[in-house]
């Protein structure tokens, strides 16, 4: 008799633990409201000039140059950049004030967005600028399209005159930071 | 979904199964259950034969997570899904953490003691198993959440990339021998015939964002990476197949490979089971000693150098001798070259997760005369001497060899024989998953029918979804005692 009571307590016993087992209601939709929006940061481009090339040039454009830049025309990237900033650093070591513009061009070569850049023969400190694209600042649209940059240099002084650094240069350095959705 | 897809992802999830903890600690040692052979060839065999209801002489299902449940996140709790994904695993969760499930669904298995050597019990059988773990890639979840640009000067270490799974069809022939009244062993000898594999571990390196050098920023990867994979590509191909008959042809497929069309491997078990005295017992067990060899099918990827990129450089003079220079498409080339993401067909060879089983038991409560132990051979034994126990206590080690190394439970069990005709065994078990782990197992003998029930971490069932860890098992066999 105790042996059919023990036998069918366990049983019971295994089959409630089993058959009882509850769940809290989930929801597997939430995972369509998941935002995963990561914050890519890189460098874009880094140029440099001595002064004894702008000299070399006279009083006028030393350089002028458009370099092929697909990095923002990809298609994941285009598809799924949504605001950021680009930083330019410029450091002026000669002995003469520049122009710089940086020109964003398009595949048939139109501009669609430029940065104009009026820097101070040295001693002068690094010019930094911010350019927020996205909310609450220019179109993202410049960055979908934009295909290749174009750096202009002009010297706006003599082209006769060295710094007294040494190794005078003019130097643009160039980051980006911008959130992407990845889902 | 194609339904096709979704097959395959069940198949994965569900179908496969084996490695997460693979202990099966209420079947171990609960000898009058014949599939605990199949977890030590050495245990005690009191039977004549057994036949395994086929298809459903051993049926069971695992699942675990470590460091959160199904229902922290998809708990219908009005929380926003993505501060549950940030703060719950993002933010939680480390690279020991993991995920995974294993099966194994037996297709037949049988036994029976030699006429000649009736101390030899031999066993067969044919078994599916599969697994998938997967550990969470602490850094690289990081990484995606947050991205670099607020992550200056932190490294995100690429060996947070660990995961494996396979499916395999295991044919296998045991003989296990009573020495003597005081020692048993066995051996039992596998096939593989493997279904798919994939598996990346031991992966090196990281990635990390400074102050750059010359420009603002240096991004620097470095990067030893690898995927080892077999019997994906021809399935992935059958699914990107839109046709009516690419289920067919899948079923085909696996079909073919689950008996020896694929790639084959070889494999040993052994076990044995010792008495140190009238009432205490020591067993202990190694499974899955072996290899499969991959050359069918093989499809490795790797990812192995080192790159630091600032951007585009345009540095002049030296600029100006080529101004048509595409620089940018220059960079993405360097940066192959350095990194190159490659792929390659070479065979290898892929070690199965060594299983370890240690147990020591110890007996109380007092048998009859009739049921305690004779000196005499397994064709003699009465029903009543079947067993060695009326109470048992004991505790029980597994080690299972991992990619992350190995994996240990301790488990502390009570085991019962209610007559001739009913077992039952409780489990309390410790392991990285739970450590509220109540196991209880029912072995019931109705005439030569014999059936069990095995179920893991009970109190998990109270919520199923919030449970780290769950684990069920069943079989149906026939059994054949000497006087039947």
């Amino acid at each position: 008799m105790m042996g059919k009571v023990c036998r069918y307590l366990s049983l019971s016993t295994l089959l409630v633990c089993l058959m009882q087992s509850c769940a809290d209601e989930q929801d597997f939709d939430q995972f369509d409201d998941l935002s995963v929006t990561p914050e890519l940061a890189s460098s874009l481009f880094y140029f440099e000039s001595p002064e004894t090339l702008i000299n070399s040039a006279g009083n006028a454009v030393f350089y002028s140059q458009e370099f092929n830049f697909d990095a923002f025309e990809e298609g994941y990237v285009a598809d799924n950049i949504m605001d950021g900033v680009i930083t330019y650093e410029i450091e002026n070591t000669t002995s003469k004030p520049l122009d710089i513009l940086i020109e964003f061009l398009d595949e048939t070569g139109n501009s669609l967005d430029s940065e104009s850049f009026q820097i101070d023969p040295e001693p002068t400190a690094i010019l930094l600028r911010e350019v927020a694209y996205g909310t609450d600042g220019k179109s993202l649209d410049i960055l979908r399209n934009t295909s290749s940059i174009r750096i202009s240099g002009i010297n706006l002084g003599d082209s006769t005159s060295v710094s007294t650094q040494s190794e005078p240069k003019i130097i643009i350095r160039s980051s980006a930071a911008f959130a992407f959705r990845l889902q | 979904m194609k339904s096709t897809t979704f097959f395959l992802f069940a198949f994965l999830v569900v179908a496969t199964n084996y490695l997460q903890s693979q202990n099966k600690q209420l079947l171990y040692d609960f000898y009058g259950i014949p599939q605990s052979v199949m977890v030590n060839p050495g245990v005690k065999t009191p039977y004549q034969w057994h036949a395994g209801i086929p298809i459903l002489s051993n049926i069971s299902f695992q699942a675990s997570t470590s460091g959160i449940t199904v229902n922290d996140l998809f708990a219908n709790d009005g929380i926003d899904f993505t501060a549950k994904v940030r703060d719950r695993a993002v933010n939680s969760l480390k690279k020991g953490d993991d995920f995974g499930g294993s099966g194994l669904i037996e297709i037949f298995n049988g036994g029976f003691r030699s006429r000649n050597r009736p101390n030899d019990y031999y066993s067969f059988g044919m078994y599916g198993e599969g697994f998938v773990t997967v550990y969470w890639p602490e850094d690289l979840a990081i990484l995606a959440f947050e991205g670099n640009a607020n992550n200056l000067n932190r490294r995100f270490d690429l060996s947070h990339i660990t995961g494996q799974g396979e499916a395999v069809n295991i044919f296998h022939f045991g003989i296990n021998r009573k020495i003597d009244n005081r020692l048993t062993v066995g051996i039992r000898a596998k096939v593989y015939s493997s279904v798919f594999e994939f598996k990346s571990t031991r992966n090196k390196g990281y990635f990390v964002t400074t102050e750059g050098e010359n420009n603002i920023l240096a991004n620097t990867l470095v990067a030893d990476v690898q995927m080892r994979t077999s019997g994906i590509e021809e399935i992935l191909d059958i699914l990107d197949d839109d046709t009516l008959s690419s289920s067919e042809e899948l079923s085909k497929l696996l079909l073919r490979r689950s008996f020896f069309g694929g790639n084959l491997g070889m494999g040993a078990d052994f076990g044995f089971t010792y008495q140190l005295n009238p009432r205490t017992f020591v067993t202990g067990s190694l499974l899955d000693i072996g290899f499969i060899y991959h050359t069918k099918d093989v499809k490795n990827y790797t990812l192995k150098g080192a790159a630091t990129n600032e951007g585009v450089d345009i540095i002049l003079p030296d600029a100006l001798i080529d101004p048509d220079n595409d620089l940018w498409q220059d960079l993405v080339d360097e940066i192959e070259v350095l990194i190159p993401f490659e792929t390659n067909k070479n065979s290898y060879v892929s070690l199965r997760p060594i299983k370890l089983n240690a147990s020591i038991r110890y007996n109380f409560g007092e048998r009859t005369a009739r049921d305690k132990d004779c000196d005499c051979n397994y064709l003699t034994v009465r029903p009543s001497q079947r067993f060695d126990y009326i109470n048992s206590l004991g505790g029980h080690l597994f080690v299972i060899n991992g990619p992350r190394g190995p994996k240990v439970d301790i488990t502390g069990f009570y085991q019962k024989r209610l007559g001739n005709a009913v077992a039952v065994k409780a489990t309390y078990t410790a392991n990285k998953y739970t450590l509220a782990n109540l196991g209880l197992g029912l072995n019931l003998q109705a005439g030569p029918l014999n059936f069990y029930l095995l179920a893991d971490n009970l109190l998990g069932y109270q919520n199923l979804p919030d449970s780290n860890y769950a684990s069920f098992q069943f079989g149906f066999n026939i059994l054949s005692w000497n006087n039947n």
